[in-house]
């Protein structure tokens, strides 16, 4: 249950970021569960601000800011910031007017889009602070597949499945879901990894894993 | 004046008067009727239902004009997106041309349809939204037995959500009482200020994490382990009483609903071919 507080130096390797070094100790502590409230505070915000300002319809938006906070805390935080990408979405699409079915039926997108950044920092031991093209390209390869696969899951099996559009207008929906992301995820994400990610890998709250 | 989710409900309300499972049982089931329902005429009706409800639960309706643009932008959305985007169908019946787009009746037909589907569901969010304040929605969680720290986790999202409001506000006065003005400004410009809201917003809900967590522990709460295994008293629970009304009102819901699924799939009614509203206007467009 306790949260052993370990704080890398700010001289670590993207290698030793995620690497648990030994005598290292993670386990899912008070922090995580805190983190996950108040990551879906703000992407309740966030994604409110983008679903209003930015509509496309049924959910769809121009740009929708809360992908920050979907794939930047899914980075920090690991499955707490994935399953907070997933449960926002809920509340800033009720604002915007989204029905609560169809932001039901979004959840496998959302997850999606916060799993695959997430994963592929991971994976290839990318540095969250971005210290390297490497950690720039790859990472933006993981927000376009992410978009897309996200796009034509909620076009083409959500909208096209509740019936709510034609065959002819799914190209804008599919556009505008991709689009509205990636575009939002490219002006938003690198500042904030930049910002702040040298001091979210020393919290103790930062998960390596996937949930601690 | 009560804060709910979306706005201000007077005090005398008798929608205080309802136990706040009912609320999320309206929302999860009423949810559903425009979904079985294709017909626009019902859907009208549903919809001039829920706005009685709004009206009879004293809920300020201007705080619904939010939505007329949601509405109208939706709205649009929809028929252009089934209209102009619409492609070229011979065998569907052309009702008139504009600027070379043909615009066929079965297109307006579906558009109508779909629209009218989805007014009523946003419509059940804002009431949802309109006449519960976040210790409704706990206090509905806890009465279905959601896991504490899933109504935890939820309560302390509302909260956080709250403060977040508030430090976006305090970052935006600090700019203006410094001679900022976004207005008159790009919309490119507004979402480069917005980035410059966003490090500082995540920067102060990541030290009210840590903030949280020592106060939580301190309290002795856990969310894993044997510690969390001790049962809890609802405290919150104890100011709600689940009475017969709220019991009948549970039973109207689950029987409309019922009685819906019987109705559209039994019967064959309540189906956008039996619509008088597209009949008539199918009528005058071919006048």
């Amino acid at each position: 249950m306790t949260t052993e507080s370990y704080q890398p130096s700010s001289e670590m390797t993207a290698e030793e970021i995620w690497t648990i070094q030994e005598g290292e100790k993670r386990s899912v502590g008070v922090i995580h569960i805190v983190i996950l409230a108040l990551l879906v505070g703000i992407g309740f915000v966030v994604g409110a601000f983008g679903s209003i300002s930015f509509p496309l319809g049924f959910g769809v938006n121009f740009f929708w800011t809360g992908i920050a906070v979907q794939q930047i805390g899914s980075i920090w935080f690991g499955m707490w910031g994935v399953l907070a990408g997933c449960i926002f979405p809920f509340f800033s699409n009720a604002i915007a007017g989204t029905p609560f079915y169809v932001s039901a039926a979004y959840i496998p997108a959302n997850f999606i889009q916060g799993f695959l950044p997430a994963w592929t920092f991971r994976y290839f031991k990318l540095d969250p602070r971005l210290k390297s093209g490497r950690d720039f390209l790859y990472f933006f390869i993981a927000m376009v597949v992410a978009s897309a696969i996200g796009a034509l899951y909620s076009v083409l099996v959500v909208l096209q499945g509740f019936g709510l559009l034609t065959t002819d207008s799914l190209p804008l929906f599919i556009w505008g879901w991709f689009g509205g992301n990636l575009l939002a995820g490219v002006v938003l994400n690198f500042i904030l990894l930049k910002a702040l990610s040298g001091i979210v890998i020393r919290m103790p709250g930062f998960v390596k894993g996937w949930w601690a | 004046m009560r804060r709910t989710l979306l706005g201000y409900v007077p005090d005398e309300s008798p929608i205080y008067d309802i136990h706040p499972f009912v609320k999320l049982y309206f929302l999860l089931i009423v949810s559903l009727f425009p979904l079985i329902i294709s017909s626009p005429d019902w859907n009208i009706v549903l919809i001039i239902l829920q706005l009685i409800l709004l009206w009879y639960a004293r809920v300020d309706l201007r705080t619904l004009r939010i939505y007329i643009p949601v509405a109208i932008s939706m709205g649009t959305i929809i028929l252009l997106s089934y209209t102009v985007l619409g492609g070229v169908h011979p065998e569907f019946e052309l009702l008139f041309t504009v600027f070379g787009i043909p615009i066929y009746w079965e297109r307006l037909y579906d558009a109508i349809v779909v629209y009218f589907r989805i007014l009523p569901m946003i419509l059940t969010m804002v009431l949802f939204l309109s006449t519960s304040r976040e210790r409704d929605v706990i206090v509905a969680m806890r009465t279905i037995k959601i896991p504490f720290v899933a109504t935890y986790v939820f309560a302390m999202a509302l909260r956080s959500a709250g403060l977040v409001m508030e430090d976006f506000q305090i970052v935006r006065q600090a700019e203006k009482a410094r001679g900022f003005d976004t207005s008159g400004k790009s919309i490119v410009y507004k979402i480069k200020q917005f980035v410059m809201y966003m490090i500082p917003l995540f920067a102060l809900s990541l030290r009210r994490a840590e903030e949280f967590t020592n106060a939580l522990v301190a309290r002795g709460y856990a969310f894993t382990g044997e510690a969390s295994k001790v049962k809890r008293a609802d405290y919150v629970l104890t100011h709600y009483t689940f009475t017969t009304k709220d019991g009948i009102l549970t039973a109207i819901i689950t029987l409309s609903f019922i009685a819906i699924l019987i109705l559209r799939y039994g019967f064959g009614y309540l189906e956008a071919e039996d619509s008088r509203l597209l009949a008539w206007l199918h009528s005058l467009l071919t006048a």
